[in-house]
């Protein structure tokens, strides 16, 4: 599914510590244009952490991470351009409470990218359609199921038309019975051409529609490859651990 | 005469503002003089019959209240009329509460107190006094139907059951009555007046002028006429009344000289006629019918005033608090001179909100009018210094349930709005403070409750809001009991009125707790027609 080779995003012996607890030990990695990548890992890995760095929702102890080549931790980076065309989905889902369900969506595209108001409405429309939500336009987050703010979220995130996008176990907090809608959206949006990382639990959906795995382990990317590569021939023995443990389980 | 410890406590905050201000006086050169404009401005409450009472008409030499629509008259008011004339100058009367009569005079928002006042050594300190311009003597107030009534000297009272008003001299005067029971002291007149008339006493010492109008109010009760060899012994420091004037005023012997030409005969008629008009409590049988006839206007432009200084202080004081609120939440930011500014601008604040929150709003509003006007010549609209007041006294503690109201909203709500590429302002403006405001609420509600009721103390400084406007008709009617509940129900009826309002505006800020697809569908489809 890889579109071109043009890398997008690189990450440079990423390190980050809360006091003296190192979460990341020197990450590196590097993300093309169109590849859906896919992080797994035991809780406390450092697969979030991981994330929240790639936004600057965390700030790295060491290392860099550049867009387009350029370093994201230099003085004059436009920052907020930059996470506005890196996009993310959170665990919690972190509607806006106090906004409607198309609120949710027109207003960062108002504000943000200064889209005018018919502009930013008709897009919002359109995708929550694709996401199933357009008869919950009127609706407030505090209304909705979690799986029907999943999809708010993804389309909200989706509306900045960004160049990638974070998904951080958007499917974690939902009941099983949701979990579905929510991935099928995600694989619609895989099958588009985006370029993603998601952080998931979900072993068949990273098995299915990743183009990459990465396996991380206390902080490390332990190992990294097709899904092919990792979910059928792991090379190491605390991925064949993890995989048996998660596998036999589901 | 009027030598109330509880008034004078209440007094302390404005004796504070005195202090203060003469402390910075003694720096700068003294010169509150009041602007020389050909007016005789005359500090009262016009609200202690028969010496001066508010009333609504022109009636009977009545002296137009300052900055209202009402009149005041009395002895006091026929008196400051006589010596205005002599000083060639227009009589003004501003209408003042006791405790603020003297900070008044001296800050020079007044020419002169003429309210009753004695010449007291502890008062001569800060403010000089005319010559007596009324002489009271002491009486006891009786049952006409008892034996006492037929007393005729103060030997007469032999196991006769007397008290007189707590904290005064009035009470030490007892012992001059031979073989009287001394009884406890009482707080005020309208409750000697009730304990006389159920037996619990025989009598309670008081003053001739209080005398008459008891006299007056209640036909069962009367007040014994001494002559001078019969009488008790004073003090002329007691009874005498005289004229409040600042230290070195020039117009010191022209007063006096007035004063010394008004001879014992016109003071008497003064009082007389003082006494038969002053506004008597009307006789209709319904006692709500009656006090809302004739004191409904008084009372309900007091809660107008209230109501007022409390909606304005509190929208303001919100507005201060969001700012407040904003700027104490800032992330702190990267470059060093920016961290200390912030540093220096959040602990200017957290001074303004101590400072606010750590003194009460009385002193407040008496540093703010009396002390500014005596220290810095800072002459403010009494009106204008109540809602600066509130609204930076509500502001102070609006700022902290801001605050409190913005660190509670989910930090979830802050990173997905910088994740998305907001700056702090647009996420401040459209995704927290909406919520911190509804989470604030409930607690803003209680803010403009707290400040219906608090507005009282600002009486203080005369604004004429409802407590203020209770106290002259309970001073004129001495209907205490009821006129207070009257107003205690005012003061219900407004607070219960906003907390149901807020509760509706709370209902609708969060919107039904299911939605409906069906019905809401209606609304999804009509936006896109047009």
């Amino acid at each position: 599914m890889t579109d071109s080779n043009e890398t997008i995003l690189e990450v440079k012996d990423l390190k980050k510590a809360f006091g003296d607890h190192e979460v990341l030990k020197d990450i590196s990695f590097s993300v093309n244009r169109g590849e859906v990548i896919s992080v797994i890992g035991k809780s406390g890995s450092g697969k979030s952490t991981l994330l929240r760095n790639i936004n600057l929702l965390e700030e790295p102890t060491d290392g860099d991470i550049l867009f387009h080549g350029q370093s994201i931790l230099a003085d004059n980076f436009d920052l907020r351009q930059y996470r506005a065309h890196v996009g993310m989905v959170f665990q919690s889902f972190n509607l806006f409470h106090n906004l409607t369900v198309l609120d949710n969506v027109v207003v960062p595209q108002e504000t943000v990218l200064k889209r005018d108001a018919a502009e930013a409405k008709a897009h919002a429309l359109d995708l929550l359609k694709q996401v199933g939500m357009e008869p919950f336009i009127n609706a407030k987050p505090g209304q909705l199921s979690g799986g029907q703010q999943q999809r708010v979220a993804i389309a909200r995130a989706e509306a900045m038309d960004p160049e990638v996008l974070l998904f951080d176990e958007p499917t974690s907090a939902l009941d099983p019975e949701m979990v579905d809608d929510v991935l099928n959206a995600m694989t619609a949006l895989a099958h588009t051409g985006l370029t993603m990382i998601v952080v998931t639990h979900e072993m068949a959906f990273a098995q299915d529609v990743s183009d990459r795995v990465f396996f991380m382990d206390e902080g490390v990317i332990a190992e990294s490859g097709t899904a092919e590569q990792i979910f059928e021939h792991p090379q190491e023995a605390r991925t064949q651990e993890f995989l048996r443990r998660y596998l036999t389980r589901a | 005469m009027k030598n109330r410890i509880w008034r004078r406590a209440l007094g302390l905050a404005a004796g504070l503002a005195a202090a203060l201000a003469l402390a910075a006086g003694s720096l700068a050169p003294q010169s509150t003089q009041a602007a020389d404009d050909g007016t005789f401005k005359v500090g009262m409450e016009a609200g202690y019959a028969p010496f001066n009472w508010t009333q609504s008409t022109s009636a009977n030499g009545a002296v137009k209240i300052e900055g209202s629509s009402e009149w005041a008259n009395g002895y006091d008011v026929q008196m400051a009329k006589k010596v205005a004339k002599a000083l060639g100058k227009k009589v003004v009367v501003v209408k003042t509460s006791w405790d603020g009569l003297q900070p008044a005079l001296t800050s020079g928002k007044i020419d002169a107190i003429i309210a009753g006042m004695s010449p007291t050594a502890e008062r001569r300190k800060a403010i000089d006094f005319s010559s007596t311009y009324y002489a009271s003597k002491l009486t006891v107030v009786v049952r006409r139907d008892s034996k006492y009534a037929k007393a005729t000297s103060i030997k007469d009272f032999n196991g006769a059951k007397i008290t007189a008003q707590l904290n005064t001299f009035h009470y030490e005067a007892i012992n001059q009555l031979k073989g009287a029971i001394k009884e406890p002291a009482m707080n005020d007149f309208p409750a000697m007046r009730v304990a006389l008339e159920s037996g619990t006493i025989d009598g309670y010492v008081s003053e001739v002028p209080e005398g008459i109008t008891a006299e007056d109010a209640n036909p069962d009760l009367t007040y014994l006429r001494f002559d001078k060899a019969n009488g008790f012994k004073t003090n002329p420091e007691d009874v005498d009344l005289a004229i409040g004037l600042r230290k070195n005023d020039p117009d010191k012997a022209k007063i006096n000289a007035e004063l010394a030409k008004i001879p014992q005969k016109t003071r008497d008629r003064l009082m007389n006629e003082a006494v038969a008009n002053q506004p008597s409590s009307d006789s209709t049988s319904n006692w709500l019918v009656a006090l809302l006839k004739q004191y409904g206007p008084m009372l309900l432009r007091g809660t107008g005033m209230t109501l007022l200084i409390s909606l304005i202080g509190t929208v303001v004081g919100f507005l201060i608090g969001l700012l407040v609120g904003i700027a104490r939440t800032t992330p702190v930011p990267k470059s060093k001179g920016k961290r200390g500014l912030r540093a220096i601008g959040n602990w200017l604040l957290a001074v303004y909100i101590e400072v606010f929150r750590g003194t009460p709003m009385i002193v407040q509003a008496a540093v703010l009018y009396y002390g500014a006007a005596q220290a810095f010549h800072l002459n403010m609209d009494r009106t204008a210094a109540a809602l600066l007041i509130v609204s930076i006294n509500t502001g102070a503690y609006i700022s902290e349930i801001i605050r409190g109201g913005i660190t509670s909203v989910d930090p979830g709500q802050f990173e997905a709005a910088h994740a998305l590429g907001m700056t702090h302002l647009q996420t401040m403006i459209k995704v927290i403070l909406p919520q911190a405001i509804r989470n604030s609420l409930p607690a803003v509600t209680n803010e403009f409750i707290v400040n219906i009721k608090d507005t009282s103390v600002l009486s203080v400084i005369s604004v004429s809001e409802l407590f203020f406007s209770a106290e002259t008709v309970a001073g004129q009617n001495f209907q205490f009991f009821h006129t207070y509940l009257v107003v205690s129900a005012i003061y219900l009826i407004l607070t219960f009125t906003i907390s149901r309002l807020f509760r509706i505006v709370e209902k609708h800020m969060d919107g039904p707790k299911n939605y409906n697809v069906m019905t809401n569908q209606m609304q999804v489809e009509t936006p896109k027609i047009g």
